[in-house]
């Protein structure tokens, strides 16, 4: 019977054996893309407010990290987080002085589904260096999408806000971001659908996501295009899958008769 | 009441006001009207504080706009402002566009606010629109929304920059009719207009500014009957040709066909 099953069958089967270790990857994952994009964005607002409105010195401040991080390598910028504690601390032992502990703290829970026992780590130190890259590079982009949306909004509205004896903070905050974080959504969207995939680079420092867990499937069975082939399809599924929710968001937040 | 002082502002190199000087009475209208460039906008935006003088003193009821240390949000507050092109906040209704400064600035509770509102809404005959967004009025419907807007803060004086200019032809007579009838309730005004029609109806005085100086003042009748400066008087001829009869217009096109 199974001899008839073509083989490109018989390796997704093979592949999908190891569906346990599929899963805790894709939450990995799942959890630095959540982790980035929701710190990237409370961040990323505060930079494209600052860049806006920040006057002479402070916009300055805000531009030249976002240029900074946008002209830089995102593995760059990765392993100089990751290496600089291990820098520091040679340093700081050096000196005399209590070091950083670092990988002292790690957090891991078993979960058990269909008697398959998945050791997931929700934290660690290389995860901590991950979602911090990983936030700290989005938000720069975040940043420019939210800033071309307020720029969109026009000085008219905050005028219009000041002159009703609104005090300039609170123009911003109930006339123009109500405005802008409407229309950023769809250019968002790209940083939205990006971020999962750039997530991937955390595999250099060993944090073992779904790209680490494929390459772990790999050295087990060898089934090397089948693996990948899998690892992108979810990927395809859960981009697909953000992009429609952000259009349902899109179209229930717009303003009537824009 | 309130009362400039020899304004001056610039930006950049470019002299907008050079020592403008007037005074606003309690009730009164004030019409302002000339050349574009002449810094008519600009002086309302130095009035309210949006963009203030560079040198001169504005005084609102014997406080000066220009100390330091004032709180500049407070005297806006008590400055209204209707824009040429509206600026409704897009994303409220209406009603939510009139109550918004009852609500963050006066501090009022939700239903009074919303109460205060809807009478604003009625005065200026849009109670019908109260839950549309503002891309679902005409311009119209928009501009007098606006002035609700500017009306519900109760301010000491409402400043209309060109309120009508960016509207179509036949939406003109809805916002003006409004504005009359503000003016009859003795509302303080400085209206930066072109419709002469509306500054023959209740102007008490009008003020012709080209180049940052007032060049002319006076009555309506003054201007209409026996402007003194050329430029005035060119201006005025201008106007009439576009706004007034058609006969001026029909001469000259018949002079250029008779060519």
């Amino acid at each position: 019977m199974f001899q008839v099953l073509p083989q490109p069958i018989e390796d997704i089967l093979r592949v999908l054996e190891y569906w346990d270790h599929i899963l805790a990857g894709f939450l990995t994952t799942m959890e630095l893309y959540g982790g980035a994009i929701v710190m990237g964005f409370f961040l990323g607002l505060l930079l494209a407010l600052l860049r806006q409105y920040g006057g002479f010195i402070i916009s300055r401040i805000a531009t030249g990290y976002i240029e900074f991080i946008r002209g830089t390598p995102l593995l760059a910028q990765l392993f100089f987080i990751y290496f600089l504690p291990y820098s520091m601390n040679a340093i700081l032992e050096a000196q005399g002085l209590f070091p950083i502990p670092i990988g002292k703290w790690s957090f891991q829970t078993d979960i058990i589904i269909l008697d398959r026992i998945i050791t997931y780590t929700i934290f660690d130190h290389r995860m901590l260096v991950g979602l911090l890259t990983l936030a700290l590079n989005s938000a720069a982009y975040q940043a420019e999408y939210i800033r071309g949306a307020i720029k969109s909004v026009g000085t008219g509205q905050l005028l219009a806000a000041q002159s009703l004896g609104m005090s300039r903070l609170a123009s911003i905050r109930h006339v123009v971001l109500p405005q802008a974080l409407r229309r950023v959504i769809p250019a968002w969207s790209n940083e939205a659908a990006y971020l999962p995939k750039y997530t991937v680079v955390v595999f250099f420092i060993g944090v073992v996501d779904l790209f680490g867990k494929a390459h772990f499937i790999v050295a087990n069975i060898f089934r090397t295009l089948t693996t990948y082939c899998i690892i992108a399809l979810i990927f395809l599924a859960l981009i697909t899958i953000i992009s429609k929710v952000l259009d349902f968001v899109h179209k229930r937040t717009s303003i009537p008769g824009l | 009441m309130l009362r400039i002082v020899d304004g001056w502002k610039s930006y950049g190199d470019l002299q907008v006001l050079k020592g403008v000087s007037f005074e606003v009475g309690e009730q009164e209208v004030k019409v302002i009207f000339g050349p574009s460039g002449s810094g008519k906008s600009t002086l309302l935006r130095c009035i309210n504080m949006l963009d203030p003088l560079d040198k001169g003193e504005v005084h609102l009821r014997e406080q000066n706009l220009m100390a330091p240390g004032i709180n500049l949000n407070a005297i806006r507050a008590r400055i209204g402002m209707v824009f040429q092109h509206f600026n409704l906040f897009a994303h409220l209704k209406a009603i939510d566009n009139v109550s918004i400064g009852l609500r963050q600035v006066k501090k009022l509770p939700k239903e009074e606010a919303r109460a205060k509102a809807l009478e604003m809404l009625n005065r200026v005959k849009m109670a019908e629109w109260v839950d549309h967004y503002p891309a679902q009025l005409s311009g119209g419907q928009q501009q007098r929304v606006g002035i609700a807007r500017a009306l519900s803060m109760e301010p000491d004086v409402i400043l209309f920059d060109e309120p009508t200019s960016a509207l179509d032809p036949e939406l003109i007579g809805e916002v003006l009719q409004v504005m009359l009838d503000i003016a009859k309730s003795g509302t303080t005004m400085i209206v930066v207009t072109h419709e002469m029609g509306f500054a023959r109806a209740v102007a008490s005085e009008m003020l012709f500014l080209d180049n940052g100086v007032i060049v002319e003042r006076g009555t309506p009748q003054h201007f209409f009957v026996s402007p003194k400066s050329e430029r005035v008087k060119q201006f005025l001829k201008q106007l009439d040709i576009l706004y007034g009869s058609h006969k001026e217009l029909l001469k000259r096109s018949n002079e250029e066909e008779s060519k």
